[in-house]
């Protein structure tokens, strides 16, 4: 299908591979940087990873300036507040986000603050508000899930209205993003598998929901195909390096695609789910992902179809329909495969939600922008019959 | 006939000063759409229950604008009590903006040939504020435009066009009734 009218943009350099996070400091001088604030986690710290980056930096002439590793679960206002005023006490010249996407988000909510000579980033949430072009910016994941590292979205939990802000805009895209196999040795499976599952959404809406482009079901198909023969390696054996680079790539790949083509409403529920009952985001992805595609089916099944193909379908392609139902059957069984590996929850029962907490849920879901991009509505009647499914 | 057309369209294009002339049309016509949309705002607030209940929970006082870059035409109105107020032309400290990036994507959302989410799909509009906010004016900005809009237009720029029962589309039909004087007091 040919869109009436789409835009692609990606303007990140990707270094992926062995080695990969010792060419930093030299990208860092292409950029013109000599000194770098570190943002990462306690649990990125904990397991050795930072170390992993310093020693690239200890023949350098350029430096770390400062490691800020206070970056919890869900990036919130007041910490990326805190970062931006750091970054301008310790004289950093640009950004260097080490972790899962709470660390990159972070960075890049930071990055608004400085650049905009702002001291609060409520103020510039939407679309395309950010005018100022930001500090260099350098993206290290350390899951494979994400895909902020080549995305122009940032989400910020709003601690004052308990919600997740969004932020779009094109100066949101980091300048590189490096893919080192050694960063996500050491996930555990379980995370291995809710950030596998949160790629996976990122493909799928990209895919099937309303800004897609032919540019991006590329990126979206290829996205699939790896998470196919990698996600489960991985998450059984974390130590499989092959699996490793895979995923991260798929991860990536992911991210390119709903960067220009956005998501719909899984991420909505998902985002909802993180608001009212803090469930990890690609937990909250992998539970909702099969429902949603059942109720997209009837508007979108040459869609939902067509990636079962990616997804391992071995099925002579059946009507689109019929085709879309293997797709989510075969979704649904890489989750029982994933929640066998690894304990990733199937049910939001499983994941900390109550059946009281759904109707807030719900709530917050319609108030999510999300879903603005998924082919069907998401009414309040909608989202809480399908958390109820989930649940 | 084609052939036709297009040396029409060809020499209408080759009227003196065409370009401003086709821009000034095009801003007049979402001027006065713009307008119509800010009435009816007003007059479906004053007799649908179901805005009444969607803008029930926005704190009062809270302003949105609807427009277009880079020069307007823009409205603002304000919540207050259970009503909106039309506030006037031009972008008045709103909370919450809907902006089209230029005047060929407002026209083709205002003369019904696109949906408002599809234009978004399209990257041909843009929100500035609370995408919170945004969500729940795209909510009420439906619902003023099941009331504005005949069917064929709600099946065109709806996911799943509403259907009205007889009360409602009694109700539509004062919501019509009331916008040609509502814009004469706008002029006023």
């Amino acid at each position: 299908m040919i869109p009436n009218y789409y835009q692609f943009y990606c303007p990140v350099k990707i270094l992926s591979g062995h080695q990969a996070v010792s060419n930093i400091p030299f990208e860092m001088e292409l950029l013109g940087c000599k000194k770098a604030m570190l943002v990462t986690d306690k649990g990125v710290v904990d397991a050795g990873l930072i170390d992993i980056v310093k020693t690239a930096f200890a023949d350098s002439d350029r430096e770390i300036g400062y490691i800020f590793d206070e970056v919890p679960q869900d990036s919130s206002n007041r910490i990326v507040n805190k970062l931006a005023k750091l970054f301008v006490k310790e004289k950093c010249d640009c950004f260097l986000a080490v972790g899962g996407g709470s660390s990159m988000d972070t960075a890049k909510g930071a990055n608004v603050v400085v650049s905009e000579g702002s001291d609060d980033l409520l103020k510039l949430q939407g679309v395309e508000n950010i005018t100022k072009d930001l500090k260099p910016m350098i993206a290290i994941p350390t899951t494979a899930g994400t895909g902020s590292e080549v995305t122009k979205a940032a989400v910020v939990y709003n601690e004052e209205e308990n919600v997740k802000m969004a932020f779009l805009s094109d100066k949101l895209y980091p300048d590189v993003a490096v893919i080192d196999p050694r960063m996500t040795l050491s996930l555990p499976p379980k995370m291995t598998a809710a950030t596998g599952m949160d790629a996976l959404t990122h493909a799928i809406e990209a895919y099937t929901c309303l800004q897609k482009n032919p540019i991006d079901d590329v990126f979206a198909k290829v996205a699939i195909d790896l998470i196919r023969r990698y996600l489960v390696r991985a998450t059984e054996d974390g130590k499989d390096k092959e699996a490793r680079i895979g995923m991260a790539n798929a991860a990536l790949l992911a991210g390119i695609a709903f960067s220009n083509s956005n998501v719909g409403m899984v991420h909505s529920l998902a985002h909802a789910s993180g608001s009212v009952c803090h469930v990890p985001h690609g937990v909250a992805n992998a539970i909702l992902l099969p429902w949603v595609l059942e109720y997209n089916l009837d508007e979108v099944p040459e869609y939902i179809a067509e990636i079962s193909g990616a997804l391992g379908s071995s099925v002579e392609y059946l009507e689109p329909r019929d085709q879309g139902q293997v797709t989510i059957s075969l979704v649904r069984n890489l989750l029982t495969r994933l929640n066998q590996v690894s304990g990733l929850p199937t049910r939001l029962s499983d994941a900390g939600v109550t059946e009281d907490d759904l109707p807030a849920i719900a709530q917050a879901a319609i108030n999510d922008g999300a879903h603005t991009y998924n082919p069907r509505d998401l009414t309040y009647d909608v989202a809480l019959e399908t958390l109820k499914k989930a649940f | 006939m084609d052939i036709d057309i297009q040396k029409g369209m060809a020499r209408i294009r080759g009227i003196p000063n065409y370009p401003v002339i086709q821009s000034k049309a095009k801003y007049a016509l979402l001027d006065i759409s713009l307008s119509t949309l800010a009435a009816a705002f007003e007059e479906v607030a004053k007799r649908v229950p179901e805005f009444k209940a969607e803008i029930a929970g926005w704190n009062d006082g809270r302003r949105f604008a609807v427009g277009v870059l880079p020069k307007g035409p823009y409205i603002t109105l304000e919540k207050r009590g259970d009503m909106t107020h039309y506030l006037g032309k031009g972008l008045l400290s709103p909370d919450v903006t809907f902006l089209f990036k230029n005047l060929d994507s407002g026209v083709l959302v205002f003369t019904g040939l696109m949906s408002s989410h599809q234009a978004v799909a399209e990257c041909r509009a843009l929100v500035k504020g609370n995408i919170g906010y945004a969500m729940e004016l795209n909510r009420a900005l439906a619902i003023v435009e099941t009331y504005l809009f005949p069917g064929i237009i709600l099946k065109r720029i709806f996911k799943e066009p509403p259907k009205l029962s007889s009360a409602q589309l009694i109700t539509k039909g004062k919501v019509y009734g009331a916008l040609l004087p509502a814009l004469i007091r706008q002029m006023v």
